[in-house]
């Protein structure tokens, strides 16, 4: 480019080049791996199938099937409660304790390294690893933890096979799994506030609980959105652990069935159960994506907006 | 005065407290820290010592320590499988797949954190959306665009994929954190004259470090966990990535938990290896955008 | 797809390290299957047929169980699947066949569907024109696991009847043996478990009666045989809820239970877990003394040829070639499993008495008649019988949901 050439260009269009050549990349591989194959996809859910090939054409018949007639209805309905109860459930006790650790992890107490370290182990773990040891330790019979309510006298329940104690159980080994992630993203948020804000407080005689709720809450605004949003679509998304630590169907009695599971088992089938239709499944992968996508963007714009610049 | 200004532990320990409480209340904190610690640890105990068991032992004595060390676990595990082919495989598709999202999700991300311009909403509402619903259910028309684009049992079509996956979080993550940065710097570069790459580069992303790091362990640990894609995109047992390799593997002895444990555990050693020896590393890159 | 042409353009010059599976040898054929632990004797089996066959070599494909469906499909669609597919039976088999996946199958290019009873051919056929599409390769048979040591030990003789079942339950609990080790933990064994306890009370006609509209689920029969099942929960482990297929078996094979209702597939699984272990299988409990006592029975699949395959001709040849004796007995004696092929010597004496067990079967009822349309058969049974053996289900409600849901898609229940 020659100097000429660069005068006579307008900053508007060079900024918008730039602008372009940003964008450009992401939203190539994206468009190409996940948008294309996903609407192609999510067109299926307009047809009813024969097999496992589309055949008429049959507008809504799909979503008026999994929305509003039995027995689907209630499938759909009991899964996307258990979505909602996750994604709560995950927000108090996953996000809480992180953002409790990664307070007293600010603190920088000596170890505060080392529990760091500890604090994320887990969450480099697959999850097919956290099924199995959770399903061990939970085990009805041979597991440590009725084993140590053994020692209290306490005749622990069958953890994943009893419907009221099953959803609980697999949720409490997501936490112990990705805990670690929350803690690091608010830690990170935590650590670009500055120091003499958070010691001037303290020599005004603010304890903890007050330094923690009116001074590093409202700071931390970005990265409890970020935290916010990704575990509501990862709660939305929840698959693998309920899959491998119940399995396809939700089991015990549908009580750890969530969206994505009975989607995939509506799309795919089940060896042991069931047969595959495709028309039906996109139909509830086009609800999901309308509903998480509609939240998504509420929750965004209310997040932001109490989000301040630092 | 707390110690919470210094970064040295020994200097904080010498310094008095302003209230009498606050040694025991670190106490309690430091009680619950490593209460946690064992929460963690535990479980992971757990399974490396599962490892060494047989299967019955693992049923009839599940606390129990294993009656010895008992290799033939792993040397089945080792001598069955293409054990270091396999995590050859998933080290550079995890390598190459993280780099290539860390690159191109914070030049979009950038763009929209940093730049006002028609529609940039709406741009990360179009990378957002790739979250919403899992991949897995487009997995036959991505085969087929993948088998249209002869990327079909290849390094770069997993590569590609694991990326086009990764994107929508990280450019979510990134635009979060730049969106924070003071605009005070980027105004000053600029009237010095720089142009917007060198903003960019010298004077924005070196802030924006902890996120990288976020980003970076927050896709590496799926994609390196993930046997899913691998199983239908990848059919060569030159290319098998780790945990398929596994998965295949460990599907012969179903009912052997012993086995099992040890292919889980030799599944998780590399990943678990690379993120201690590189904590230190991590944690720095973390706290780089603290404001001290 | 002008953006994956787009996108080719710009990828192939760099990053494109393609590696090409070899289609050189015309006479290479592939074999899919979801039996990832029986590769060794698939291997060998293959090896056998390679030295009959020079020119066909067989490649052995194990993909998991959970993800085996989605495999095939992806495969299918694109083209890519192998040439002879593993499939399962029924419904199963039939999603495949409706998409015109599968090669028809004649006794011209595979003479060896004649050794094969018309109820097997039946269970490979398309429902809609029972054409066949694929060579059968297994009965599965529900009964009763005994642990012989253990009756031996506690002077006990195996049940025949219901009320003796109940009788020797009590024995067994009395010197701190679980009676049954069967829990509810996993939800494909739970239906199986239904399937042995109620097939003797249920008789043989009602499949039949059933198939036909002629009764459904809201029989009283089928209700009555459900609360049997209520019975069982004295006799099961502690905290039986939570006891999966796994645990069942650990139980039952260390000996902490005395029996266990499951399937011949997992005799030969059981000898490898424990090789000193003493066991039969027997018929389930009869409804009572005099009673014909009912196994109940599956087929679990069979062996059919790609319709896209390039190596037709040769993939008939090999599917034809596992419809034979020689396969047969093979497979039977490597695996341990039943082959309903005419001809094949059973010589285990286990798996001689499941065979004898056959003859008086009665179908396996969910998965031979009711896994054609969404939902299954299976699937509302299996999310409901946890919640009526937890007391928060009535058997009519169960025979009411399952009636209801099938009806949906089975035209012979609607309106009942």
């Amino acid at each position: 480019m020659t100097a000429e050439r660069r005068r006579n260009s307008s900053p508007l269009s060079r900024r918008s080049l730039w602008i372009a050549f940003l964008l450009a990349p992401a939203a190539v591989i994206m468009m190409t791996f996940v948008v294309w194959p996903l609407m192609s996809a999510l067109q299926l859910s307009f047809f009813r199938f024969e097999g496992l090939t589309p055949g008429d054409f049959v507008w809504f018949e799909n979503f008026n099937k999994v929305l509003f007639q039995s027995p689907f209805r209630e499938a759909t309905y009991n899964a996307l409660w258990h979505n909602i109860v996750v994604f709560f459930a995950l927000m108090v006790l996953e996000n809480g304790l992180a953002l409790l650790i990664a307070y007293a992890l600010l603190k920088e107490l000596p170890g505060h390294r080392v529990h760091q370290v500890i604090v994320f182990l887990p969450v480099v773990l697959s999850a097919v690893i956290v099924a199995f040891l959770w399903k061990l330790l939970l085990h009805p019979l041979f597991g440590v933890v009725n084993a140590a309510l053994g020692l209290f006298g306490i005749m622990g329940p069958a953890w994943l096979g009893s419907e009221p104690t099953a959803l609980g159980s697999i949720v409490f080994a997501n936490v112990w799994h990705w805990m670690g992630f929350p803690t690091l993203v608010l830690l990170a948020g935590m650590q670009r506030i500055s120091r003499e804000v958070l010691e001037a407080a303290r020599l005004d005689g603010a304890g903890d609980w007050t330094i923690l709720t009116k001074i590093v809450w409202p700071l931390i605004a970005p990265s409890v959105t970020i935290v916010t949003v990704l575990t509501f679509i990862g709660s939305f998304n929840w698959f693998e652990l309920p899959l491998m630590m119940a399995d396809m169907e939700g089991s015990p009695g549908r009580s750890t069935d969530v969206l994505a599971l009975y989607f995939y088992r509506t799309a795919f089938g089940s060896v042991t159960s069931g047969i595959q239709d495709f028309g039906q499944g996109s139909a509830l992968a086009v609800l999901m994506f309308l509903f998480v996508g509609a939240v998504t963007v509420v929750a965004l714009k209310y997040l932001r907006s109490r989000e301040i610049e630092i | 005065m707390t110690d919470i200004t210094s970064t040295s532990p020994a200097q904080s320990s010498s310094r008095p407290s302003t209230y009498k409480g606050e040694g025991l209340k670190n106490g309690a904190i430091q009680a619950l820290l490593w209460l946690n610690a064992v929460i963690m640890l535990y479980p992971l105990f757990v399974m490396v010592m599962s490892s060494f068991k047989s299967n019955a032992e693992i049923f009839s004595s599940p606390l129990a320590l294993p009656q010895g060390l008992n290799f033939a676990n792993l040397e089945k595990v080792w001598s069955e499988t293409n054990f270091l082919q396999y995590m050859g495989n998933s080290l550079l598709v995890t390598t190459a797949s993280v780099a290539l999202i860390l690159v191109v999700s914070t030049m979009a991300a950038y763009a929209i954190a940093r730049y006002e311009f028609r529609h940039s909403g709406l741009w990360l509402m179009f990378f957002l959306s790739g979250m919403t619903v899992p991949l897995k259910l487009a997995i036959i028309p991505l085969f087929l665009q993948l088998n249209a684009l002869n990327l079909l049992n290849t390094y770069a079509g997993l590569i590609l994929v694991y990326t086009a996956m990764g994107i929508p979080s990280a450019v979510f993550i990134m635009t979060g954190f730049l969106r924070a940065l003071p605009k005070e710097l980027e105004e000053s570069a600029r009237i010095d004259g720089a142009n917007e790459l060198v903003i960019m580069w010298q004077v924005m992303l070196p802030l924006a470090r902890p996120a990288m790091v976020i980003v970076a362990i927050q896709n590496a640990v799926p994609i390196w966990n993930d046997f899913f894609f691998p199983l239908i995109l990848i059919t060569s047992d030159s290319l098998k990535t780790l945990p398929q390799g596994l998965t295949v593997f460990m599907g012969e002895f179903v009912t052997d938990w012993g086995v099992l444990f040890t292919g889980l555990t030799l599944a998780a050693l590399p990943i678990t290896l690379l993120y201690i020896l590189l904590s230190r590393q991590f944690i720095a890159g973390l706290t780089q955008g603290a404001i001290k | 797809m002008t953006i994956a042409k787009l996108v080719r353009t710009v990828l192939l010059g760099g990053i494109t390290a393609g590696l090409v599976t070899n289609a050189a040898l015309a006479a290479d054929i592939t074999f899919w299957t979801w039996r990832q632990e029986d590769k060794a004797a698939y291997e060998q089996f293959f090896a056998a047929f390679t030295a009959e066959n020079p020119d066909i070599n067989v490649k052995f494909e194990a993909l998991p169980d959970d993800t085996y469906p989605t495999m095939v499909s992806t495969g299918l669609a694109a083209g890519k699947a192998a040439d002879v597919i593993h499939t399962h039976a029924y419904g199963w088999l039939d999603q495949f066949v409706r998409s015109g996946y599968l090669e028809p199958l004649d006794q011209a290019a595979v003479p060896s569907l004649a050794n094969f009873t018309p109820d097997a051919i039946e269970a490979l056929s398309f429902r809609e024109n029972h054409q066949v599409y694929a060579v059968p390769f297994a009965t599965m048979t529900l009964g009763l696991f005994i642990n012989k040591d253990v009756f031996e030990k506690a002077g006990l003789t195996p049940p025949t009847t219901w009320e003796e079942f109940k009788t020797v339950s009590e024995a067994l609990k009395a010197q701190g043996i679980i009676p049954l080790a069967n829990g509810l933990g996993t939800s494909w064994f739970n239906e199986m478990f239904v399937s042995v306890f109620t097939g003797p009370f249920l008789g043989s006609d009602f499949g039949a009666e059933l198939s036909t509209g002629a009764t459904t689920y809201k029989d009283p029969r089928y209700a009555a045989a459900l609360s049997k099942l209520l019975e069982l929960r004295d006799y099961m482990p502690p905290n039986y809820a939570g006891v999966d297929y796994d645990t069942a078996g650990q139980l039952f094979l260390s000996g902490r239970a005395a029996m266990l209702a499951g399937g011949s597939f997992d005799i030969a699984n059981y000898r490898k877990l424990n090789p000193a272990i003493n066991m039969d299988f027997i018929a389930p409990p009869a409804a009572s003394a005099g009673d014909a006592s009912h196994a109940s029975k599956f087929y679990d699949g069979g062996y059919a040829v790609n319709a896209a395959s390039p190596n037709k001709e040769a993939a008939e040849r090999l599917v034809n070639w596992m419809g034979t004796a020689e396969f047969g007995n093979m497979f039977s004696n490597t695996l341990g499993n039943i082959s309903p092929i005419n001809g094949v010597e059973i010589t285990d004496p286990i798996l001689h008495h499941v065979a004898e067990l056959n003859q008086t079967a009665v179908p396996h009822l969910n998965v031979v008649y009711f896994r054609f349309g969404k939902p299954t058969g299976s699937e509302i049974l299996q999310a409901n019988i946890t919640k009526m053996m937890a007391g928060d289900m009535t058997p009519e409600q169960v025979g009411v949901e399952m009636t209801n849901g099938i009806a949906t898609w089975f035209a012979p229940f609607q309106g009942k």
